[in-house]
């Protein structure tokens, strides 16, 4: 059953996830050929010096590639369940509904999460190669939100393609781009450090939302 | 025998618009169930409530003795729905839709999947999206059969099909039904479609039942004669025994559940005039417009 339900995900969002990923690691490699093209025309010293008190933040092509990947994610997990309402054929399945939705979303919960470690871990060995542990370290800090930003926004665009009444969905997608808006704050390199766990806090909050317009389609709302 | 489908007290409204109140009807093990009515009289809002997807606003539907409302999913593993249009996951191709609901049932039977994806013209790899509306029908059919549903809800079954799937469609479900004593409740627009194909009728109007019993007793009991009136002042509408009367100047077509010989003797008893008295034989499609009148 579980097996079936990440077999029709997967064929949803496999070349999606394929391309989308791709995107990110050319973001990613991008970020660090123009560390390379600036250190090698301005000596290293002077980049780090930057980095350091000039609030150059070198990661910053990185800022909404995780959200366009969770975005992007959702529309194409999302969009086919919706469309022709389709999503009532997920609610005919021999298993309990709420059950099957969630199997649904943990889906795209484990494949933007091993997407995202795939572009942090490039992102950290590309920044270590470069720079040094302090730099890295604030780094990290800086580009979490964003990541969290692209959970939250896979999240809420579930809960606004799901949402079978236009009025409403235009409703949800306002207070999720509001909400989203909480995750880009600008600030210097690692300044977020007391708020992250505060932001994967919210993000945890919205984590279950589609459900409820999934729950108000099966009331009648659709 | 037992019923699979009981829906009693339904009340309905859409806003202040009353779809329907206090419908009551059942559907027998092993009987094939037509819902008739014309747009609006509450088809797709009955079809809803027993897909679970509206709750009423007064009564229930049971299937299996659960309220549609809260089916568990061992009763839905007994149910193939149909749902109107064919839909199924577009996305997919015929062997990775097998795949994927073969998991869900424990006695997914493949053999008349694959046998109706025989009869289609289709590339292995093909998109469900890419095929034409008469090859996702066999599509649906084939997956809901390949299930080994006891209870078969097929929503608007003929939509968009050329009359070589209708036939195709029917034919295969009632030889399938029949030889496994399977329970269906079909919805079509297209009435003639039924006629092959159920055993019981149900005929809604709006807010009312107007037929509920076995084809052949309705088809029987159901009658319509023409004949030509001698005086056009005379106001037969509102007879008891008239179901519905349609008259084009003198030319009379009248429905009832009654006799020739006691319409006749009515014409007679009364002094009314007449001539070129006759029963006029008629299908389902007929009989549906003179139970539920052109308009």
């Amino acid at each position: 059953m579980i097996k079936s339900i990440v077999y029709k995900e997967w064929i949803k969002t496999r070349w999606f996830l394929l391309i989308l990923t791709i995107l990110g690691l050319l973001a990613v490699g991008n970020i660090f050929l123009k560390v390379q093209h600036y250190i090698t025309f301005n000596e290293a010293h002077n980049y780090w010096y930057l980095v350091l008190f000039q609030n150059q933040q070198y990661f910053k092509g990185l800022r909404f590639i995780p959200l366009v990947i969770g975005l992007g994610i959702a529309l194409v997990q999302y969009i086919p369940e919706i469309t022709n309402k389709r999503i009532k054929l997920t609610f005919h399945l021999p298993v309990n509904e709420n059950r099957a939705l969630l199997m649904m979303l943990a889906y795209g919960v484990v494949v933007l999460l091993l997407c995202y470690a795939l572009l942090i871990i490039m992102f950290t060995l590309l920044s270590q190669h470069f720079f040094g542990a302090e730099i890295v370290r604030a780094a990290l800090i800086s580009v979490f939100p964003w990541f969290l930003a692209g959970m939250a926004a896979y999240f809420l665009t579930a809960l606004v393609v799901m949402e079978a009444i236009w009025k409403y969905r235009i409703a949800y997608f306002l207070a999720a781009s509001a909400f989203i808006l909480f995750f880009f704050e600008r600030g210097m390199a690692g300044a977020y450090a007391p708020l992250n766990w505060k932001l994967a806090l919210l993000t945890l909050l919205v984590s279950l939302s589609m459900t409820f317009s999934a729950y108000r389609f099966r009331k009648g709302e659709m | 025998m037992n019923n699979v489908i009981e829906c009693k007290n339904l009340t309905h409204y859409y806003g202040k618009k009353l779809v329907y109140e206090n419908l009551n009807f059942n559907v027998r093990e092993g009987s094939i169930l037509g819902l008739l009515g014309k747009n609006g009289a509450g088809k797709t809002t009955t079809i809803n409530i027993l897909h679970g997807f509206l709750q009423p606003r007064e009564g229930e539907c049971l299937i299996y003795g659960e309220n549609t409302q809260e089916l568990s999913p061992q009763t839905k593993s007994r149910i193939g729905f149909l749902i109107e249009g064919h839909v199924q996951y577009a996305f997919m191709d015929i062997h990775q839709i097998e795949k994927f609901y073969s998991g869900f049932y424990p006695n997914w039977n493949r053999e008349p999947y694959w046998e109706l994806m025989s009869k289609l013209k289709v590339d292995p790899n093909q998109k469900i999206s890419s095929m034409s509306c008469g090859q996702r029908s066999q599509v649906a059919l084939g997956l809901i059969l390949a299930q080994e549903p006891d209870l078969l809800i097929l929503d608007d079954f003929s939509m968009g099909l050329d009359p070589g799937y209708r036939r195709l469609f029917i034919d295969y479900l009632r030889s399938y039904a029949k030889s496994e004593n399977k329970t269906i409740f079909a919805t079509s627009h297209i009435v003639q479609d039924m006629e092959r194909l159920i055993d019981d009728v149900l005929i809604m109007d709006y807010n009312r039942v107007l037929a509920h019993s076995p084809i052949d007793k309705f088809m029987t009991g159901f009658k319509q004669f023409s004949f030509k009136l001698g005086d056009t002042s005379v106001d037969l509408a509102k007879e008891e025994f008239v179901v519905n009367l349609e008259r084009v100047n003198k030319d009379v077509e009248l429905y009832t559940y009654e006799s020739e010989e006691f319409v006749k003797g009515f014409l007679d008893k009364s002094g009314i005039p007449y001539e070129n008295f006759s029963a006029v034989p008629m299908g389902l499609e007929d009989a549906f417009i003179g139970l539920t009148g052109k308009y």
